[in-house]
C-alpha cells in the first residue's frame, strides 16, 4: 500500500505539524508534549491503552478541546489561535469553526443527526457552512453516499440504520466537506464484529485514493495493512513511532510489546 | 334519601353573552402569558446556561423562588404591594399577565434546560466538526432537537397556564370563573354554573392535547418510526 512510499516528510510541507502539545484536563495532564508530522496523502494510525489520550489529541487537532500549551498547524496555519505578533491570541468562533470545515472528524458513536436523513446528514455541512447551491450539493451528497454502498437508503432516517451504514454516512457526512485530512476516532468500536469489515473497506478505499488520514483504532491488523505510520501513545507521550511494519514486527519497545501482547491475549 | 336536586341549565344560559366575553378575556390571558412566559422562560434558561457563576446563581435562585411561591400569592403580591412599594400600579389584567406570565417562566425555562440537556453532545460536537457556527448550531440542529422533546412538556404547561388564568378571577378580572361566580350568585345555581366553567375549559383544552398528541405521534413515526 502507499506505505513509507512517500518517506517521512519535513516540518516545512508537512500537512499536520504538531509541536510540543499539552493538555490537562484540571489538574491531570493528559497530552504531555506531542511532537509529530503528518505529510499529505499519509495514514497515520494511533494505537494505546484506553486513558492514553487518543481521543484527547484527535480532538485538540480540530479544536474541539483547547490545547493548554503547545501548538497544532495545517499546512502551517496555526490551529484555534492567531500568532500575529508572536502572540497567541484565541480566534474568533467564525474563524475556528472556518479552520474546523478543513479537517473532518468521525466519531466512535457515529453522531449522525436523528431528525434528519442519511441525504440531509451528508447535505448540511456543504449546503448550511459552504453555502453551495443544493442542486449541486445533493448530486455530490448522492455521489458520496453510493461510494460507501448506500445508494438505497438516501432518505432514511438514523434511527433505521444499523450501525454499520450510520458510521458509513458519517464518512460520507466528513467527504462532503472535501476535507484536507480525515480524523477518525475508533470508527469501529462501537459496531457489532460482523459489520466492522463494511466500514474498514470504505476506510481503506480513502488510503488508496491517496486521502490524509489520522486513525485512532483498537484494530491492529486493519493498522497494520492500512497506515504509514503508526503512533503508540502511552500515558500521553509518544511512546513509540514508525512504518507498521516497524511497530508490528520490528520494535523492541517493552511498553509496546506489552500492550500488544495483552490486546493478542483478548484478541486471540 | 333522594337528592331533591333540580337541575336547570336554562336560567343560566340566559347569560351566555357574559360567558362569551369571559371567553374572550381569558383566551387573551392565556395567549398573553403563554407568548409572555415563554420567552422570558427561555431568556431565564439562556441567562442561567450562562458560564459566569453570579449570573448563574441569581438566576437559578429566581427561578427557584417562582416557582415554589403559589401563584395566587404572586398575584395579590404584586396588585396591592407593587402600588405602595414602586408608585407603579397595574390593572387586573396586566396584573394577570404579569404574575402568571412570570410563574410560568420559571417552569417553561426548567422545560428548555431539560429539552436542551437531552441532546447528546456527539450531535452538538459533530455540528462543531463540519465548522457549523453556534448560530448555525441552535437554528439547524439543537433548536430543531430540543423542540422535539420540548413539545409534550411545553403542552401541558400551556395547558395549565389556561387553567391557572382563573386565578385573575381573584382580583375582579371577568374570566370565566369569575363570571361564573357572579353568575351563580345571582341565580343561585353554582353547580349549573360551575359545569358550564368545566366544559368551556374542556372544550379549550382538549382540541388543544388532541392536537398536540397527533403531532408528536407524527414525528415520532417520521424520525423513530
Ligand atoms: N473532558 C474531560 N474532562 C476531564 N477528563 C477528561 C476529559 N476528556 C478526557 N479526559 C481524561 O483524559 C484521559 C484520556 O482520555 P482519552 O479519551 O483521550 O483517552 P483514549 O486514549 O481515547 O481512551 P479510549 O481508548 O478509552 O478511548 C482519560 O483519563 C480521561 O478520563
Ligand atoms: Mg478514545
Amino acid at each position: 500500500m502507499a506505505a513509507s512510499m512517500h518517506g517521512t516528510q519535513t516540518a516545512a510541507n508537512a500537512l499536520l505539524s504538531i509541536r510540543k502539545l499539552r493538555k490537562s484536563f484540571g489538574a491531570i495532564e493528559v497530552l504531555k508534549g506531542i511532537d509529530l508530522d503528518i505529510g499529505r496523502n499519509q495514514v497515520v494510525g494511533f494505537i494505546g491503552a484506553s486513558g492514553s489520550g487518543k481521543s484527547t489529541l484527535l480532538r485538540c487537532i480540530n479544536f474541539l478541546e483547547e490545547p493548554t500549551a503547545g501548538e497544532i498547524r495545517l499546512e502551517g496555519e496555526l490551529i484555534g489561535f492567531s500568532d500575529r505578533g508572536g502572540k497567541h491570541t484565541k480566534l474568533s468562533s467564525g474563524e475556528i469553526s472556518r479552520q474546523r470545515r478543513q479537517m473532518a472528524m468521525v466519531f466512535q458513536q457515529f453522531n449522525l443527526w436523528p431528525h434528519k436523513t442519511a441525504l440531509e446528514n451528508v447535505m448540511e455541512g456543504p449546503l448550511i457552512v459552504q453555502k453551495a447551491p443544493k442542486a449541486e450539493v445533493e448530486e455530490r451528497a448522492v455521489g458520496l453516499l453510493k461510494k460507501v454502498g448506500l445508494e438505497d437508503r438516501l432518505h432514511s432516517y438514523p434511527s433505521r440504520l444499523s450501525g454499520g451504514q450510520q458510521q458509513r454516512v458519517a464518512i460520507a457526512r466528513a467527504l462532503a466537506l472535501q476535507p484536507k485530512v480525515m480524523l477518525f476516532d475508533e470508527p469501529t468500536s462501537a459496531l457489532d464484529p460482523e459489520l466492522v469489515g463494511d466500514v474498514l473497506r470504505v476506510i481503506s478505499q480513502l488510503a488508496e485514493e491517496g486521502m490524509s488520514m489520522v486513525i485512532v483504532t483498537h484494530e491492529m491488523h486493519f493498522a497494520h495493512q492500512i497506515c504509514d505510520t503508526v503512533v503508540f501513545l502511552d500515558q500521553g507521550v509518544i511512546a513509540d513511532i514508525g512504518p507498521a511494519e516497524h511497530i508490528f514486527g520490528g520494535t523492541t519497545n517493552k511498553r509496546t510489546l506489552e500492550f500488544l501482547s495483552r490486546y493478542l491475549e483478548r484478541n486471540g | 334519601m333522594q337528592s331533591g336536586y333540580e337541575w336547570d341549565f336554562g336560567v343560566v344560559l340566559q347569560y351566555r353573552e357574559v360567558f362569551l366575553r369571559a371567553i374572550g378575556t381569558t383566551l387573551a390571558l392565556a395567549v398573553t402569558i403563554i407568548i409572555c412566559g415563554m420567552a422570558l422562560g427561555l431568556v431565564l434558561y439562556l441567562l442561567r446556561a450562562n458560564t459566569w457563576r453570579p449570573v448563574y446563581l441569581l438566576i437559578t435562585a429566581i427561578v427557584e423562588v417562582l416557582r415554589a411561591v403559589p401563584p395566587l400569592v404572586l398575584l395579590v403580591w404584586i396588585y396591592y404591594c407593587m402600588p405602595i412599594l414602586t408608585g407603579l400600579s397595574l390593572n387586573g389584567f396586566q396584573t394577570g399577565v404579569l404574575a402568571l406570565s412570570l410563574y410560568s417562566a420559571a417552569f417553561y425555562s426548567e422545560i428548555f434546560r431539560a429539552g436542551f440537556q437531552s441532546i447528546e453532545k456527539g450531535q452538538i460536537e459533530a455540528a462543531f466538526s463540519v465548522g457549523m457556527t453556534r448560530t448555525q448550531i441552535l437554528r439547524r440542529i439543537t433548536g430543531p432537537l430540543a423542540f422535539q422533546r420540548i413539545f409534550p412538556p411545553l403542552v401541558s404547561q400551556c395547558v395549565l397556564v389556561i387553567k391557572n388564568t382563573s386565578l385573575a378571577g381573584y382580583i375582579a378580572v371577568a374570566e370565566i370563573l369569575y363570571q361564573g361566580q357572579q353568575i351563580s350568585i345571582r341565580t343561585f345555581r353554582p353547580l349549573e354554573v360551575l359545569t358550564i366553567v368545566a366544559l368551556i375549559f374542556l372544550a379549550i383544552i382538549l382540541p388543544l392535547t388532541f392536537l398536540a398528541n397527533v403531532l408528536e405521534a407524527k414525528y415520532r413515526k417520521k424520525y423513530f418510526g
